[in-house]
């Protein structure tokens, strides 16, 4: 039944491409709006193509599409994730498919995995949100653990957001950081809530003055008229890339790699501009509030620490801030 | 186990001795048959559904990987967290469930059984918050109490920024608990209320009875088995509640058992999943004691209704009554259109925490919503297609099964009554947990996996709900005197006919009772989906708890409100069609005055 029906697509994309349609589905820890803009603006040039979206947590998809591969039947075509580690971890399992043509001539080289399996498609850097009405504005991360900041931070769990975790695996390879500033957060009353839309709400609400938290959530909200507004604290913010890659298992790969150009092209950088997130792309103009990108100090990390250690990591913090 | 006539055909209070002496009379081949096809099929049905998963998941408890194994069970009841969630569930359902008790009661008092007047109104206001979804109930509520809460912005009262807000607590919590199963308690204590027996009271107050002394010595026992089943049924509710500790708990740290799990199961993946296996075990240790011991009680208790009471009492309230009504309506005012209220203002903001004022109020997020996002509106679709396709199912499959728990008094069905009951009282995620496990690999035989489809949330719905149809069912055929089916049946009906014609029609009211509960339970649910949902397969719970996880308090909150309207206007259409309706098929129709 199946194959009869592969045979009568087959036949039908011969016949008449324009009704043919081939189908994509994505797993993505992106915003619902920005999922739907993306994808909407990839079928409009694709019009051939379909693509379903499912949108959670980077930790839940991953919960997700671990049952699924151990059941032998992984559902997406895509992942686009938010960090770099998530990748490296998919990679070593052999889930990915390499996409050797891809384009990434434009970008800097450290970006991309060498192998072509992932590509980071945006840079999304941690820094602190803080509500129109904070008395003081921070400047550095070590404000967070004053007094004067007791029971007024807020910050998202690295059990949900694959951003928080590599905050949270950067800052703790810091010697001038470490597991003791993570304490001190924890003593000063942080209890960390969900993933970055939690900290959002509650800096945007006025229940907390402080936020940690990625870079594009205030600045677009900030836009819209809410009363926060984003700091890069002088130590540096940590960063994720938002990398996409292709399944192995995927049904249509080829249409999956066109996913992975557009988002890569000049168009597809734009688009992200326009949705308010730091571009790769070197030519690509960041969206107004942000910086320029070499203005940005950005932590580094070992993402092969990070990835070896997750599980220590998750724990320990769950430990400390008694998830 | 082969039931002999006298136990299929009869009742405690049923003619025994004239049954025995017909019995050569009656078709009981044909009527055996049809009758052990029905109960074959419900209890396939209650097999696949609910004893299968439970049990997989059972056994992934005791014995994760296939073999023995306590270490894991051992390891998890020793932890400290694991202990601090039971208390917290079982003390935020209990205050929770009172609460409801509570509320519920003194409104089903006062429309039951008091002059108040427009009662149509007030019950149909009261019955809504049961019909929002629990997340968007507590969303309302921390928008309305917060910091820049809209209304106490505009009345000036809104507490200093940077204060937490006073509803992400334990309180918090056990408040929203109870408002949310106010209503629930008061259709139970409200039906209970309506059929004590008029006459009876009046002529004890002829008697020259005081009103506390008929209260305590008519009232009281006849009531009393529903105050149990309303407390035992708010209890289990509040227990397995995920909405409100998920946006209220999680903040204040404020975990209590279902919380737990998903967030075990959600960060860690299904490797722990043995682990979450026992904590849920826990939970279903609490709910199944709970339903034990109601059932315990209801049985001590039992005493029967007639089966037609006269007109309800009305107790006159006399110069108080105007005082109690505006009472009655201010706690509508607090508990349904103030944070209705909040809620629309969240919908109308350009962005969380701005004020709204003429200036800043836009339809933007109905327009992103309702056109520009695909997902919102195939959620509407799905939700309303599974929890119609399973109210139905269910209601249709409650009668007979009510007819064999109730007037047959059949062991199996009672024991299938018991099972039923099992997989409402467990956390949805649990019930989840146990589906992804049977579910997951290709069925034996079609070979088609249902998992990352819409059968799998069909599936656990109809596990899921099925106590919910079956309770008003069950509770229908104990107030109605079997008598009349054994009038048919000595008439010579057959089974089949004596089903259709007799016990459904007679069973109607309470089935779409049931059917109702089970639609507007499911549309709003979330527990279940949660990890069941897969791309293309969105339920509505799901998409607002996710809009409201990544920062778009103001789109869920427009999802909210439009998903809230449908409901309203379902209630309305239906509440126009209630005159064609027997009494009792609306929870919250069928009021005089």
């Amino acid at each position: 039944m199946r194959r009869l029906a592969f045979a009568l697509a087959g036949l039908l994309a011969l016949a008449a491409p324009a009704l043919a349609q081939t189908t994509l589905t994505l797993y993505t820890s992106q915003p619902q709006q920005d999922a739907q803009q993306t994808v909407d603006a990839f079928m409009a040039k694709h019009p051939d193509v379909k693509v379903t979206w499912l949108r959670d947590g980077t930790t839940q998809i991953l919960a997700k599409l671990r049952a699924e591969v151990a059941a032998g039947d992984p559902r997406p075509d895509l992942l686009l994730l938010a960090d770099v580690v998530t990748f490296e971890g998919l990679k070593k399992q052999g889930l990915l498919l390499p996409h050797p043509a891809a384009d990434v001539a434009a970008y800097d080289k450290s970006l991309h995995d060498p192998e072509k399996t992932y590509f980071s498609t945006k840079l999304i850097t941690t820094g602190i949100a803080y509500n129109a009405k904070a008395g003081t504005k921070p400047a550095s991360w070590s404000d967070l653990v004053k007094p004067e900041f007791k029971g007024q931070v807020s910050m998202p769990s690295p059990l949900t957001s694959g951003a928080a975790l590599i905050h949270l695996a950067a800052l703790t390879e810091k010697p001038e950081f470490g597991w003791a500033f993570f304490e001190k957060l924890a003593q000063n009353n942080v209890r960390p809530q969900g993933g970055n839309g939690q900290v959002l709400k509650a800096v945007a609400g006025g229940e907390k003055l402080y936020g940690v938290i990625v870079d594009y959530m205030p600045i677009r909200e900030k836009a819209k008229g809410a009363p926060v507004d984003f700091a890069f604290p002088a130590e540096g913010v940590t960063a994720v890339t938002e990398p996409v890659a292709v399944m192995k298992t995927s049904k249509n790969p080829d249409a999956a790699k066109r996913f992975v150009d557009f988002l890569l092209s000049r168009e597809g950088q734009e688009l992200a501009s326009r949705q308010g997130y730091l571009p790769m792309h070197p030519d690509v103009a960041p969206p107004a509030g942000f910086p320029r990108v070499s203005d940005i100090k950005i932590m580094a990390y070992d993402p092969a620490r990070a990835l070896a250690e997750e599980e220590t990591l998750k724990k320990r913090f769950a430990e400390i801030f008694g998830e | 186990l082969e039931a002999t006539p006298i136990e299929l055909g009869g009742s405690r209070d049923g003619p025994v001795g004239l049954r025995r002496s017909t019995i050569g009379r009656l078709p009981w081949g044909e009527a055996l048959k049809l009758e052990h096809v029905l109960l074959a099929v419900i209890s396939l049905f209650l097999l696949a559904v609910c004893v299968w998963p439970l049990t997989r998941l059972l056994l992934e408890g005791v014995a994760p990987n296939g073999t023995f194994d306590l270490s894991r069970a051992a390891e998890v009841l020793s932890s400290r967290s694991t202990w601090t969630a039971t208390r917290r569930s079982l003390e935020a359902s209990l205050v929770g469930a009172l609460g409801a008790l509570a509320l519920g009661g003194l409104f089903a008092f006062l429309i039951a059984l008091t002059d108040l007047r427009a009662k149509s109104a007030l019950v149909f206001c009261f019955m809504i918050p049961m019909l929002i979804p629990p997340q968007v109930t507590a969303l309302a509520w921390v928008q309305l109490l917060g910091p820049s809460s809209p209304l106490l912005l505009a009345l000036g009262i809104q507490p200093p920024p940077g204060s937490a807000n006073p509803l992400y607590s334990a309180g918090g919590v056990m408040g929203l608990l109870a408002i949310q199963h106010a209503p629930l308690a008061f259709l139970v204590l409200r039906a209970s209320f309506r059929a004590l027996p008029r006459e009876l009271i009046e002529a004890a107050r002829a008697a020259g009875s005081r009103p506390l002394g008929v209260a305590r010595s008519i009232a009281a026992p006849l009531v009393a088995p529903a105050l149990v089943a309303a407390l035992a049924l708010a209890f289990v509710s509040a227990l397995g509640n995920f909405g409100i500790p998920a946006v209220l708990g999680i903040p204040a740290s404020y975990t209590v058992l279902p919380i737990l799990i998903y967030r075990r199961l959600a960060s860690f993946g299904p490797s722990v999943i043995a682990d979450v296996a026992v904590l849920s075990l826990i939970v279903a240790f609490i709910g199944i004691a709970v339903v034990l011991a109601q059932t315990a009680a209801a049985r001590r208790f039992e005493a029967r209704m007639p089966r037609r009471p006269g007109a309800a009492l009305a107790l006159p309230l006399g110069p108080a009554r105007l005082a109690i009504e505006i009472a009655a309506w201010g706690v509508i005012l607090l508990v349904l259109v103030l944070p209705l209220t909040a809620l629309v203002a969240g919908a109308l903001v350009s962005a969380y925490g701005v004020p709204l004022s003429p200036a800043t109020a836009t339809l933007a997020n109905f327009e992103e919503v309702l056109l520009r996002q695909d997902a919102t509106r195939r959620a509407f679709v799905n939700s309303a297609m599974l929890s119609g396709a399973a109210a139905l199912l269910l209601a249709a499959l409650a009668i007979p099964m009510g007819y064999f728990v109730v007037w047959r008094r059949s062991a199996p069905a009672r024991a299938l009554e018991t099972l039923a009951d099992i997989p409402y009282a467990l956390p949805g995620v649990v019930l989840a947990i146990a589906m992804i496990l049977v579910f997951l690999k290709p069925l034996p035989i079609v070979g088609i996996s249902l998992y990352g489809t819409l059968w799998i949330i069909f599936a656990a719905y109809l596990g899921r709900f099925f106590a919910l149809a079956l309770r008003p069912v069950i509770a229908g055929f104990r107030a109605i005197d079997p008598t009349i089916e054994e009038a048919a049946q000595v008439a010579g009906a057959r089974f089949g006919t004596r089903l259709r014609t007799v016990t459904a029609p007679l069973l109607a009211p309470v089935a779409a009772a049931g059917a109702i509960l089970v639609f507007v339970t499911a549309f709003n649910e979330l527990t279940v989906s949660a990890l069941l949902w897969s791309a293309g397969h969105e339920t509505l719970g799901v998409i607002m708890f996710n809009l409201d996880d990544s920062g778009f308090a103001p789109l869920a909150s427009a999802v909210a409100v439009v998903s809230v309207a449908v409901i309203l206007v379902l209630m309305l259409t239906a509440q126009l069609l209630a005159r064609h309706l027997p009494p009792g098929v609306l929870p919250w129709a069928g009021e005089r005055g």
